[in-house]
């Protein structure tokens, strides 16, 4: 027999034929993540969720019957469910839109982002309460059993039905966009939204459809997919993360590049998965990570959307609660106190979170770029500080530094590769850059995979004082959090600070002024990874165990949700919030999987309700009072603050 | 039917008010500018009748119908065409592209032909990309592209700023000749000496007023009047 590469042609086909089929996967949806993010400047974090609806969807047609007994329905196979669950998936996602992402088209981008994450955790923590881990079997219809020998290998007849059908699909979308009226229409929305508007089209109108169509195709694909994968509730999350590295190497502006992308991609995951297994989760990863060095702006990228940093910042400056040297002070004597009213343990989590939070305040909040890796710092501290207190003895104190270098270290390679980018790009870029380091510790072998490091000793500080004892390792948790504060609020207060927030503000215009912001924005992002390790390396001592749970894409979800609770760019936001979301976690914790419903829910209400978050929302109250009493007692109206642009 | 009645029109960004209270009227047929200097809030009033503006008070009426509280996709609908000062054309669609965009609103809009008759660059160019035309080009094709929709009255924003002279002549053919074909036009301007060849009525605007009316006549008449309103 003929081999390749001492590969037998089987298995090279077999892969690349997975590959593909895979790829198709990949155009479908990051077709619809594109037109989605190009039409609304949206990053549609919840396309994964409407994916695995649609796998849902067919298996609920197959199985109406048995879903409701009495009403004598009857079973709807794959041909129904490839017409309904589509429209219906579309259906849902235009109610979505009109209830839920209407609402953040006029804010910046990081808000859209925030509540899709939201809406994705809630729906699919519903179907993770309903139907847990387990997948469900979807039969391969009946007339696409069997297959076709082409002599080196077998081509069974459902995967060369979902290539053609994928495919064929996205063509068509292509032609509806770039060749027909309709198509012009949405590029001229995208433009000039108001002018199209003022030719008498109905935009949101189209902008509704738009995004029901994005899902829709999701949907299509979640059909498609269910007879070749399970149908899980866990089906879409990691996907989407693929999905937004593949846009990201597509670049934007190019509807055929997606297609193109995800196609391409597809099979150089399958050879990959022939020629180096272990590589073939993070290829896609590392792909993203080259051609940012190279091409920055995406392999058919043409123009740079949503690319401006986040002002999203609520804080007032001259208010008390920004009183760093105060607060310290408060938080200190807090502190020192809280062990003796709530478990220590409990404490310390607040701790170890809040210091979490705070460093990825300082990139999000006070350099306005919305990262959304900072699990890759806090996990990869977690890990190595685990480690090297395990295995190789390192006392406590060098243990927690080691796995803050390592933090750093990534922390400068991520920082470096990501700002070429900004907005919502910055976001996905982070994300899947977190994501290769989760795959790695799946791998690795001194992760020991889905265990941890487990029995982590908390050792002697300084080679005395006994960390098993709670309170002496609260109080070492409790300095090392008033460190990193008081670090930051250093930080944001210095020249260097300052120029941070006029690049949040105003990028050109801080470049303008002679400021090499790229620089900037790498120390920032730097210092914030290192702060980040600081709080996971801690956090590994303090609970003994380092986990994939710290290196998951949900503890970048929660540093954010803390930070958007308390307060955007506020100096005790981010505590609060850590307060907050570790006492609901707390609470909650006993309704089990609920408990991500619930924290999604909490980012929809954020983003919808409590943009300026508790901290932001007191200091508007301070102001305005503040002022009313001022005016009272006969002083002049100040002038608004932050004006509106006309 | 009568043509554009705007009564004590007054409009808000944000917190600061931009119109307080615009009366003026524009019969059917007529060609009627708007002039002022920079800042008098005549952009604005474009965009508080095409309902671009949304925060706007007093009345609007179009063909007897008030069209204040009503979104921008109604209003055009109801046969008013807009034409923006920045000219609005689209850099990702073709020139025909472009031109074919705005939907047909009522019948009786200009044949593509005569489009082209009256705008020989913008057929030599059907198929470049939008914004590979010339300055002039742009503003000929943003014109061109609300003739064929059917819309009776056009809202014209500065259409001579930044051309060369020559081009502001056929602009102002261009407009003589519309109003030949029965639009109804109110265009909004900076350059008088354009302007005053054109009009049948002209107000002056400032801090979102109208603080005088003047007729074709009264300009030939005394020039240094209007003049005298703008200069700096």
């Amino acid at each position: 027999m003929m081999t390749l590469l001492g590969i037998s042609p089987q298995l090279l086909f077999g892969q690349v034929l997975i590959g593909l089929i895979n790829g198709v996967f990949y155009a479908m949806m990051s077709l619809g993540v594109a037109i989605i993010f190009g039409m609304l400047r949206i990053g549609n974090f919840v396309h994964g969720a409407q994916y695995m609806l649609g796998a849902f969807g067919a298996w609920y047609l197959m199985h109406l019957p048995d879903l409701f007994p009495g009403l004598g329905l009857p079973s709807l196979g794959y041909w129904w469910a490839l017409i309904l669950v589509p429209l219906a998936v579309g259906a849902i996602g235009a109610i979505m839109e009109r209830l839920f992402i209407r609402r953040v088209y006029d804010l910046e981008h990081a808000y859209g982002l925030l509540l899709t994450v939201g809406l994705a955790m809630v729906i699919e923590g519903l179907f993770n309460v309903g139907y847990g881990a387990a997948g469900q079997q979807y039969d391969i219809p009946g007339s696409l059993r069997g297959g076709v020998n082409l002599g080196f290998m077998f081509l069974p007849n459902y995967r060369l039905w979902v290539i053609v059908a994928g495919i064929s699909v996205c063509i068509a979308t292509w032609y509806t966009i770039e060749r027909t009226r309709l198509g012009a229409y949405l590029r001229a929305a995208t433009e000039n939204p108001d002018l199209v508007r003022a030719f008498g089209i109905n935009v949101p109108r189209m902008l509704m459809l738009t995004y029901a169509f994005g899902v829709g195709l999701a949907g299509l694909a979640g059909v498609m997919a269910a007879p070749i994968y399970q149908v899980s509730p866990q089906m879409g999350q990691s996907i989407i993360i693929t999905i937004f590295a593949v846009v990201v190497i597509g670049g934007m502006g190019s509807i055929s590049g997606a297609i193109f992308t995800g196609l391409m991609l597809g099979m150089i995951e399958g050879l990959t998965k022939v020629f180096w297994p272990q590589a073939s989760t993070t290829v896609i990863f590392v792909i993203m990570a080259i051609v940012l060095v190279f091409r920055p702006a995406g392999l058919f990228g043409k123009e740079t959307v949503a690319a401006h940093a986040a002002d999203m910042s609520t804080a007032r400056p001259d208010g008390i609660l920004e009183n760093g040297r105060l607060w310290l002070v408060i938080l200190g004597i807090g502190g020192a106190v809280l062990p003796f009213l709530v478990y220590p343990v409990f404490g310390m989590k607040i701790l170890c979170l809040a210091l979490f939070a705070c460093a990825y305040n300082l990139i999000f909040g006070y350099v306005g770029l919305l990262a959304f890796g900072h699990a890759a710092f806090y996990g990869s501290s977690a890990y190595v500080a685990a480690y090297t207190a395990a295995s190789w003895g390192f006392p406590t104190e060098l243990a927690i530094l080691s796995g803050v270098a390592m933090a750093t270290l990534i922390g400068a390679l991520f920082g470096w590769l990501a700002i070429r980018r900004q907005g919502l790009y910055f976001a996905m870029i982070t994300l899947a850059l977190a994501q290769l380091v989760y795959f790695y510790a799946i791998q690795a072998p001194w992760t020991h995979g889905e265990d941890g490091i487990q029995s982590v000793p908390r050792g002697y500080l300084f080679g005395f004082i006994d960390l098993s004892q709670p309170l002496n390792m609260y109080y070492f948790v409790l300095t090392v959090f008033l460190i990193g504060f008081a670090a930051i609020y250093r930080i944001v207060r210095s020249p260097f600070g300052q120029v941070l927030k006029s690049i949040r503000e105003n990028e050109p215009r801080a470049v303008s002024l002679g400021y090499s912001t790229d620089r900037f924005k790498l120390i920032a992002f730097t210092l914030s990874a290192m702060l980040a390790g600081l709080a996971g390396g801690t956090k590994a001592i303090v609970f003994q165990i380092a986990s994939l749970a710290d290196l998951y894409f949900m503890t970048s979800a929660d540093a954010l949700l803390m930070t958007l609770i308390g307060g955007v760019g506020t100096l005790l936001g981010p505590v609060v919030g850590a307060v907050i979301v570790v006492t609901m976690q707390k609470e909650f914790a006993t309704l089990g999987s609920w408990v991500i419903v619930v924290q999604g829910s909490a980012f929809v209400l954020c983003v919808l309700f409590l943009r300026k978050g508790v901290v932001g929302t007191l200091e508007d109250w301070l102001a305005a009072r503040a002022e009313r009493r001022r005016i009272a007692s006969g002083g002049a109206p100040a002038p608004v603050a932050k004006g509106v642009h006309s | 039917m009568s043509g554009l009645s705007v009564r004590d029109l007054q409009g808000w960004y944000g917190e600061s008010q931009a119109l307080h209270g615009m009366n003026f009227e524009v019969a059917r047929g007529e060609v009627v500018t708007l002039l002022g200097r920079n800042g008098a809030g005549k952009t604005t009033t474009l965009r508080a009748i095409m309902g671009l503006l949304r925060k706007r008070s007093g009345e609007v009426r179009f063909g007897g119908e008030n069209l204040i509280g009503r979104m921008p996709e109604y209003i055009a609908r109801r046969g008013i065409a807009y034409c923006p000062e920045e000219r609005g054309i689209f850099a990702s669609l073709t020139v025909e592209e472009n031109l074919f965009l705005p939907p047909v609103v009522a019948e009786g809009g200009m044949a593509l032909d005569d489009i082209y008759t009256l705008f020989p660059n913008i057929a030599e160019r059907r198929n470049s990309q939008g914004t590979k035309l010339s300055g002039g080009e742009q503003q000929m094709l943003a014109i061109a592209r609300i003739l064929r929709t059917g819309a009776t009255l056009l809202l014209l924003d500065e259409p001579t700023e930044g051309l060369a002279p020559v081009i502001v002549q056929q602009i102002g053919t261009v407009i003589r000749k519309l109003k030949e074909r029965g639009f109804t036009v109110l265009l909004v301007e900076q350059n008088v000496r354009f302007a005053s060849r054109l009009a049948d009525r002209h107000y002056v605007v400032e801090h979102g007023t109208v603080i005088d009316t003047l007729t074709a006549a009264d300009v030939a008449g005394d020039f240094e009047r209007i003049q005298n309103y703008l200069k700096v």
